[in-house]
């Protein structure tokens, strides 16, 4: 049996509508912003109960347009965390600002304990991740930075479909990001990103920078730039948002499968905690694997195909030599590093395949 | 004679290459990958024989590229880059972008930049000449270049318009150090959305744009340098493929009809500025300079003629450029010439009988 991580050929394998809608949308010319991009953001604005969503090129730009619409720049800093993956810290630095690590808790989010005594008189905002699908306790981070007159910038990029207390994730920011690349719950057939404010002035801000400054074809009142979300990939967007439901219900499913499945080695493996409060959209399905590189190795001889996100936190690539930090200042997130992995429980896969990943899985510790 | 006239191509080329296109976007989605794919790497490939460079990396649009070469020249806060005010936002915009600060120099009658005055533009802050090759128009790069190896200073080009474009025998963006293509939809080589491309024969900025487009990773797991994410997408590329193939045709076509235009107007009250003789127009757009522009353009407009004004205002009397610093007055070849330009419709689906239909409405408006 076959468990592969990559499904977007079966994502893709009937495309039929798509190109029947590609070809319409073609005939129509409309490739720059238009009818089928705003057909999205509106659309994606409903599901959410956001007033205004924005799209953009990628899920980096959306963080780095949100952290320029609320003046982010040189000689800022923003906190964040070391494991997630590399955009969150390059949208960061794209800005001029200075990125400020702290440490992740056990369900591998931002640990709210470490953030006060992370900032200093130039914090201007703190990025939590919704990593892996679930998401950080965002009541204490909005209480945290109210307190501290800070921005909360959510960088919801793994987050569509996710929720804390009801309110889905991205939707406690002044302004949030989100990522529609491949293999997101929602995603198109390329990159392609979002900005979501209930903020009129930064929703204005957001739609002329990203579109040269214009406030119309003769006028610019900014140097903005080029971000704009494709046409073709807004097509996508929208076709593939009428099953996202359906989508994350299967992908529970399946984590539910291994979640029970699992629970007698907790020896060995150290899943995190599934709060209550939270919908998870298991993006990733992660957990702390004991002799993690040999389990892979054994997984992958049966054709289970599994990832790591990541083996080497952020703070110990060699983009982050300059940055005052060495190994041993996040000990939480040094050490999940060794032992993470990411199982495959996406929409394409049965209960016979997850049940023959857990067997495996029990065959590698016995 | 009936109008419409159309100035743009775009629906006509779909119903001409509808097979080809929707053939290359679902190759794309069969094959089930789709972020630099094989067909980036083809297009990329191609367009560097094409345009007679070593490298050409692909990325979202060619106001990214711009940026990108500018970064990757270290070019920034402090540092100045010295342009011109004809140009569509982005050359500006990217300059700006990068935390440098734009030098405007005046244009000459063909609206690319004056030569003789770059020299004296330049400062100790300049690090950088970013010329535009407007309209398809390819600048006296030998001249830049000479003038940049005397002054030690980086050249950019600005060939967002430049596919198909030469310049004694040389193709636009194969002179500088770097130079940037836009394939946006309107453009003579176009995709169906935001592309671009960076080109140099340089290698360490072809691996710094190659990582710097793709968040800095050398691999998966390593990140050499935060970067950003701007990549050329496969759906775009395969349709480049294709239409590249295309390109030479189409170029030659509106040279034809521009001939056209040079032959049959027949009034002392429009300037089209001539081609030099090494210059090899692209003619991405076919812009006169007419006396009663404004007028102009509402009577055509009523004869059913599409035309368009690029641009009605120059870069430097944008309310945009108000911390700049800049006033009326301080350009007034690209002042004057903001007041009078006007693009008429030249793409390559126009018959000779259209060209004419349109020469002589604009004949009878000066002539009544």
């Amino acid at each position: 049996m076959k468990v592969p991580y990559n499904y977007l050929p079966m994502q893709f394998a009937d495309v039929e509508r798509i190109i029947s809608e590609w070809r319409q949308l073609i005939s129509t010319t409309e490739f720059t912003l238009g009818p089928y991009v705003e057909r999205f953001e509106r659309q994606f604005s409903e599901y959410l109960g956001v007033k205004h969503c924005i799209s953009t090129n990628t899920g980096t730009d959306a963080l780095i347009l949100a952290l320029k619409s609320v003046g982010i720049g040189n000689g800022d800093e923003v906190i964040t965390v070391t494991n997630t993956f590399y955009a969150t810290v390059g949208a960061i630095v794209a800005t001029g600002a200075t990125p400020v690590f702290i440490d992740s808790d056990d369900r591998f989010q931002i640990d709210v304990d470490k953030i006060v005594p992370a900032v200093t008189n130039r914090t201007k905002a703190v990025i939590p991740v919704h990593w892996a699908g679930a998401s950080p306790d965002l009541n204490a981070l909005s209480t945290i930075c109210s307190e501290h007159n800070i921005y909360l910038i959510e960088d919801a990029c793994m987050g569509i479909g996710a929720s804390v207390s009801g309110k889905p994730a991205g939707t406690y920011s002044s302004v949030s990001g989100f990522s529609l690349h491949p293999l997101k719950s929602l995603h198109v057939m390329g990159d392609g990103g979002m900005t979501a404010t209930n903020d009129d002035d930064l929703a204005r801000w957001l739609r002329t920078y990203r579109n040269h400054g214009m406030v119309d074809r003769d006028h610019i009142t900014m140097w903005g730039i080029n971000n704009r979300l494709q046409p073709l990939q807004a097509v996508v967007a929208s076709i593939e948002l009428e099953s996202i439901d359906k989508t994350i219900r299967k992908r529970h499913t399946n984590a539910k499968i291994l979640d029970s499945g699992l629970s007698d080695l907790s020896d060995r493996i150290f899943l995190p905690e599934r709060k209550q409060s939270n919908v998870e959209n298991f993006s990733l399905y992660m957990g702390l694997f004991q002799d993690r590189d040999a389990l892979r190795a054994y997984l992958e001889h049966f054709d289970i195909e599994t990832k790591v996100h990541y083996p080497i936190p952020l703070h110990l690539q060699a983009a982050a030599s300059n940055l005052p930090y060495t190994k041993g200042d996040f000990p939480n997130s040094e050490k999940q590093a060794e032992e993470l992995l990411t199982l495959p429980v996406h929409q394409y896969l049965e209960e016979e395949h997850v049940q023959y990943m857990v067997k495996k899985i029990h065959d590698f510790y016995d | 004679m009936r109008g419409p006239i159309r100035f743009v191509d775009l629906q006509q080329r779909f119903l001409d290459e509808k097979l080809e296109i929707l053939s290359a976007v679902e190759k794309v989605c069969r094959a089930g990958h789709f972020v630099l794919t094989e067909e980036v790497e083809m297009l990329e490939k191609h367009l560097a024989s094409y345009i007679g460079v070593k490298h050409v990396v692909g990325v979202n649009s060619g106001t990214d590229a711009l940026m990108m070469a500018l970064w990757a020249y270290g070019i920034g806060k402090g540092d100045e880059v010295i342009t011109s005010p004809i140009s569509f936002v982005a050359t500006v915009g990217s300059i700006c972008h990068v935390g440098a600060r734009p030098v405007f120099v005046d244009v000459a009658s063909n609206q690319n930049i004056d030569l003789n005055l770059i020299e004296d533009a330049i400062t100790e802050r300049t690090k950088a000449i970013l010329p535009v090759h407007w309209g398809g128009r390819v600048a006296n790069m030998p001249r830049i270049m000479e003038i940049a190896r005397k002054r030690n200073l980086v050249v950019i080009e600005d060939a967002a318009q430049a596919m198909g474009a030469y310049y004694d025998g040389i193709h636009g963006g194969a002179f500088g150090h770097a130079s940037c293509f836009s394939a946006h939809p309107l453009k003579n080589l176009s995709a169906l959305g935001d592309s671009g491309f960076l080109c140099t024969d340089d290698d360490e900025i072809a691996n710094k744009t190659r990582l710097y487009r793709s968040h800095g990773l050398e691999s998966r797991d390593n990140c050499l340098f935060f970067g950003v994410n701007s990549r050329l997408d496969s759906l775009n590329a395969e349709v480049l493929k294709y239409r590249l193939t295309k390109l030479n045709d189409i170029v030659k076509k509106r040279r034809r009809n521009v001939e056209l235009y040079r032959e049959h107007l027949d009034t002392p009250y429009v300037f089209s500025p001539p081609e030099d003789s090494e210059e090899y127009h692209a003619y991405v757009m076919f812009i006169v300079q007419a006396d009663d522009r404004d007028s102009l353009q509402t009577y055509l407009e009523r004869q059913g003629i599409e035309t368009y004004i690029y641009y009605g205002t120059p870069l430097h009397l944008q309310p945009a450029s108000q911390q700049l610093g800049y006033h009326n007055g301080q350009f007034p070849v690209a002042e004057l010439q903001c007041s009078k330009v006007l693009a008429l419709p030249h793409h390559q689906y126009l018959s000779e009988k259209e060209i004419v239909f349109v020469c002589q409405a604009v004949n009878n408006f000066y002539s009544t």
